[in-house]
């Protein structure tokens, strides 16, 4: 895509994310203000009284037909409120969540580069072999397993009966290990596939064929004609991978109750707290858009022929 | 002539020639699916002298391909093949064929077919010959960069050097292959289809060039493979023809198509548009009934047309009118808006200025495909595409038997899906199903260059006999001047975006 | 491949014509293991009639021998795989949790498959400012993880099961846009459709017979992955405690619940889990498409422009 396209589609994210929020604000039941009171003061402080100053401090009755559009006009000068639980800026709590979410997310990026690539580089260079095969039942078997089910299965092998790592926390670097590995498998078991299927697609091209009669030898070919075209899928890939990282962070922060994005999130919704939802959601519809503009440059750079 | 008496290994001499002349030569080439008893090719040997190039001709799947891949060890890994092959009397035996990967590009040349797909669409057109130069020849990254321009230059590509290879033409990506397939510096250069896809003046610009390069270099080899009798002739020394797997017929090129022996290679030379007989496909040759003909009613009318695809303007000021039982060529090379003006007449685009009038029912105006696989649903046997469309319009099926004994399409095809038809087979059903609807005016694009030669014959003549019995109009193009020399009543060129006629006829 | 294998024609020819649904192996096997859940979904509660949200708390983390009499003296219906931690009969809570998942993900994929097919093949055959801003839609939808949208449709919408369903086909119907417009773009502008409309044949025959075909063995893959992808979405939120809310029986609920009880009853636990696994396996082999995601495909789709 280019520039202005991604343009658009940031408006567009942008407006949708503040849509949705607007509907989540309207349909907060009459009892969203006991919620929040319950969240704000704990149920044993819970009541009547508690309830109205919330549901008064917060405006939640007063809507108007014009509501909407302040709403957006409010998002688009960064307003984004303060969080209806802790009273913080929604700005302050993000940016705390926000460096523990990309550390975890880094890590497991890595791990998954180190391991995903050049095993599908390997296993493309000879299709059909047995490192192809038994990598394709491996990947199936972990495309079958959602990440969850791969953080159950590790906290009980190796924090439960093995008791190598602890199963949650944060702070320490032997935290890192379980989360960031459960993603990296994941993230993993996908990129040596598309690599492996990028890898063999370009060893029956005509021009890598061409390449070798020229007299060139299978790692010339490999380095001067291969990997290029191995990198332009990997690397759109992983921008649109971001997705798909981005929710399993925030299925793993909940497992092993890292203070992240994705914890703060699934939080927030379960306590009904709009103005955290709005923000993180924005935070990750922004992040997606600009990623993919990094990486629709860094694409051009690969492949110079251009987008028509 | 006599196959077993061709055997030649290089150490023999034969026809006075010293072993020194013979640059590689081979013995009982045969060529089977692995596991499989049945050959692909049988035995053949063959000796390639110095500065004496050999022609491999045939059709497409006669196995003169699997002849080239075999020597060269490029064969599918399901096929095997077995004899041998000496080059400067060292043996290689063909059943491995990676005792001749370190050949490639130093001893071997190849030279790719649809060289546009054997260019790494992401490497620079000069890097991707001065590579070879750097990592096969041995020199230095500023000789290379040097050699490769120099080649370029010579070629006459030296402009699009700082190109991407999508940016270039056919002709121009196969002198870039050629020139990168022989920076290495093999002297023994195997093209295999070199013209295929390209149009008739940069097939004789490609034939020069392979002449010229076995002239300059010493102890030079050449074998061509190719179906074009055009090119077979230019290129001369001597000729080999493959049908089904065998050699039916070699000697020197010149006397081999001059006189052919062997009735297969008479109808292969006689099937190029160049040797068709002037009147075959002409209305009795009198005057008069040509006079007739062109009396005939006006089908469809061009007026002051202009026609553009998006900003680009194709063509300007077309003027055309089509009577019935007429036939016009439209010449043009690729890509210079032929396929537009027949989407225009048909009124699949909009004219951008003029009018396009039509005197008969929107039904009677139809189109010729040149990829006729493309053209019919996939996953529909022929006989109910045909089913179906007699029963949209309420046609007489009747008459199909007659139509498809004259079409000679057997029977049995009809219970086939089009994918399993030869293409040759397919365009003639294409045909027939226009003859059912019997339009008034057909567009045909290109409807033969896919096609080996032996069947575009067949298949330009049912669609002349369809043009003569039914009276219809037909506007044929091709990018190939001799066929439509042979076959229209006029010839149109395109030319700087405007229709023309051509001079000389 | 460049090389024409010159002389391969006739067998190429014969293994077209084998018959059309000649599925591998790999999709039988894993058509079985979906056929097989179904089914166990749909029968279970016939064949061995019970009540998942009955609790029996004396029998709590009981093996399937801990039938008898309950305590006003009648006898209690059987548990074939035992109790959780509440007492509740484990068989008649998984058979209870696949049918909720599997009606979800169901509704989720068919609605998300119309919708998508329809307004792909719209911007496919519109073209112009409809398919610009379809595709602005579908992509800006992209941006955000699946889960979150669905979570904030949660918010909005009263009941789980519905918000799970409208949102998770929010989600899902991308996919099914994009590939129907990229194969309705390129099968539009082919000759066949252009030469089967000049034959004068109406656009039902030009679907039925030019786009159908092109369209159904990519979509049936995609309905899979959709399916796979709904129902771990389910399970992954109720593992998070935002799912279908407590005492819905729920794969990925109950997951969680018997976590704390692995020690004393790890098969309570494994029951959920290796039902979940043996779907989502199933749904991927009976895809037909490896190991490969929806998100790769895109990917190189688009690479290739």
């Amino acid at each position: 895509m280019n520039l202005p396209s991604r343009l658009l589609q940031l408006l567009m994210v942008v407006l949708m994310v503040g849509g949705a929020s607007y509907l989540m604000m309207q349909s907060l039941p009459g009892d969203a203000a006991w919620r929040i009171a319950a969240g704000r003061y704990g149920y044993d402080a819970l009541d009547a009284a508690a309830a109205a100053s919330v549901r008064a401090e917060l405006g939640l009755e007063a809507q108007g037909g014009l509501h909407f559009l302040y709403w957006l006009g409010d998002i688009l000068r960064l307003e984004l409120g303060t969080s209806l639980i802790s009273g913080e800026s929604v700005w302050v709590e993000i940016r705390h969540q926000l460096g523990n979410s990309l550390s975890l997310a880094g890590a497991a990026l890595g791990i998954s580069l180190l391991i995903g690539p050049p095993l599908g580089l390997l296993a493309g260079l000879r299709a059909g072999g047995w490192l192809d095969r038994s990598l394709l039942a491996v990947c199936s078997l972990l495309r079958a397993t959602p990440q969850f089910l791969l953080a159950l299965v590790l906290i009980l092998l190796i924090s439960v009966e093995m008791g190598l790592l602890p199963a949650a926390g944060h702070g320490e670097p032997q935290h890192f290990i379980l989360p960031a590995m459960t993603l990296a498998l994941g993230l993993a078991a996908v990129s040596a596939r598309l690599v492996r299927d990028a890898m063999a697609a370009v060893t029956q091209t005509a021009f890598h064929d061409f390449a070798r009669w020229k007299g060139l030898s299978n790692a010339q070919t490999f380095w001067r004609h291969g990997l290029r075209h191995v990198a332009l899928p990997l690397v759109t890939y992983l921008g649109l991978q971001f997705v798909t990282l981005v929710e399993g962070v925030v299925v793993i922060e909940s497992i092993f109750g890292w203070p992240g994005i994705g914890h703060a999130l699934v939080h927030a919704i379960f306590s009904r707290d709009v103005p955290m939802v709005q923000g993180t959601a924005l935070v990750l519809g922004v992040g997606f858009v600009l990623i993919n503009l990094l990486v629709d440059l860094l694409g051009r750079q690969l492949d110079p022929r251009g987008v028509k | 002539m006599n196959v077993a008496t061709m055997t030649t290994p290089a150490y023999h001499t034969r026809d006075g020639a010293t072993a020194d002349d013979v640059v590689l030569s081979a013995e009982d080439v045969s060529v089977r699916v692995q596991g499989a008893q049945t050959a692909l090719l049988e035995p053949v040997s063959l000796a390639l002298k110095a500065g004496e190039p050999l022609v491999v001709i045939g059709e497409t799947g006669s196995g003169k391909s699997l002849l080239a891949q075999a020597l060269l060890g490029t064969l599918p890994p399901e096929l095997v093949a077995s004899g041998s092959l000496w080059l400067d009397g060292e043996p290689y035996p063909l059943h491995t064929p990676e005792n001749r990967h370190p050949l490639w590009g130093r001893r071997l040349a190849v030279l790719p077919q649809e060289p546009w797909l054997a260019l790494d669409p992401l490497m620079k057109v000069i890097r991707q010959v001065g590579e070879a130069y750097r990592l096969v020849a041995g020199r230095s990254a500023q000789a290379s960069h040097a050699a490769a321009r120099s080649d370029l230059e010579q070629l006459g590509v030296a402009a699009a050097s700082e190109q991407l290879p999508g940016k270039l033409s056919g002709g121009m990506a196969q002198r870039v292959a050629f020139a990168a397939a022989r920076a290495g510096g093999a002297p023994l250069l195997i093209a295999d289809e070199p013209t295929k896809g390209l149009d008739a003046a940069r097939v004789s610009e490609i034939g020069e060039l392979l002449l010229k390069s076995l002239a300059e270099t010493p102890r030079a080899g050449l074998m061509v493979i190719t179906h074009d009798m055009a090119l077979a002739h230019q290129i001369g020394g001597r000729l080999m023809v493959v049908r089904r797997g065998q050699v039916i017929e070699q000697g020197a090129t010149r006397d081999v198509l001059a006189a052919p022996t062997h009735a297969y290679t008479r109808r292969l030379v006689n099937a190029a548009p160049q040797a068709w007989p002037e009147a075959a496909f002409k209305p009795a040759a009198d005057s008069e009934s040509r006079d007739g003909k062109a009396a005939g009613e006006t089908i469809i009318r061009a007026e002051n047309l202009t026609i553009a695809r998006g900003d680009t303007t194709l063509l300007r000021d077309v003027e055309l009118s089509v009577k019935g039982g007429e036939i016009i060529g439209v010449q043009g090379a690729s890509g210079c808006g032929k396929s537009s003006l027949g989407d225009a007449l048909l009124g699949l685009l909009p004219p951008h200025s003029g009018r396009v009038v039509q005197h008969a029912e929107r039904l009677e105006y139809q189109k010729l495909y040149q990829d006729p696989v493309a053209t019919f649903p996939p996953r529909r046997t022929l006989g109910r595409l045909l089913k179906d469309l007699s029963a949209r319009h309420g046609l007489d099926d009747s008459q199909l038997p007659q139509l498809m004994e004259q079409l000679s399409l057997a029977p049995e095809l009809l219970s086939r899906l089009p994918g399993q038809v030869s293409g040759g087979e397919l365009q003639r059903f294409a045909l027939l199903r226009l003859m059912l609807i019997k339009p008034r005016f057909v567009f045909a694009d290109e409807p033969t260059s896919r096609l080996d030669p032996l069947v575009q014959q067949e298949v330009i003549a049912c669609m002349v006999k369809m043009v003569r019995e039914q009276g219809t109009a037909l506007v044929l193009v091709s990018h190939d001047a001799a066929l439509l020399r042979k076959v229209a009543d006029r010839v149109l060129v395109v030319e700087e975006g405007r229709l023309k006629a051509r001079q000389e006829i | 491949m460049n090389q024409v294998v010159e002389g391969l024609a006739p067998q190429r020819v014969e293994a077209v014509r084998r018959p059309r649904l000649d599925w591998p192996l790999r999709r039988v096997i894993g058509a079985a293991m979906v056929a097989s859940l179904v089914l166990l979904a749909l029968l279970g509660n016939l064949v061995i009639p019970g009540d998942p949200l009955e609790q029996h708390l004396y029998r709590a983390l009981q093996g399937a021998d801990a039938v008898g009499v309950s305590d006003a003296g009648e006898v209690i219906t059987s548990a074939p795989l035992g109790y959780d931690h509440l007492g509740r009969s484990l068989y008649h809570r998984l058979v209870a949790a696949l049918g909720l998942s599997l009606s979800i993900a169901a509704g989720a994929v068919i609605l998300a498959a119309f919708s998508g097919i329809s307004l792909g093949l719209l911007a496919a055959g519109r073209g112009g400012w409809a398919e610009r801003l379809l595709s602005l839609v579908a992509d800006s939808l992209l941006a955000l993880p699946g889960l979150l949208l669905v979570l904030m449709v949660s918010v909005i919408l009263p009941s789980t099961p519905l918000a799970l369903w409208l949102g998770l086909s929010l989600v899902l119907w991308v996919e099914f846009f994009r590939l129907a417009r990229a194969t309705g773009r390129s099968v539009l502008a082919s000759p066949g459709v252009e030469a089967s409309r000049l034959l004068g044949f109406g656009a039902w025959y030009r679907f039925r017979h030019h786009l159908w075909p092109e369209m159904a063995p990519v979509m049936m893959t995609a309905m899979a992955f959709g399916m796979a992808n709904a129902l771990m979405a389910i399970a992954a939120l109720g593992f998070v405690h935002v799912g279908i809310p407590e005492p819905t029986p729920e794969l990925g609920t109950m997951m969680v619940e018997l976590l704390p009880y692995w020690r004393e009853a790890p098969f309570a636990l494994l029951t959920p889990v290796l039902v979940t696994f043996l779907l989502l396996l199933g749904l991927l082999l009976m895809s037909g498409s490896k190991a490969r995601t929806s998100t790769a495909a895109d990917t190189l789709e688009g690479a290739r422009p």
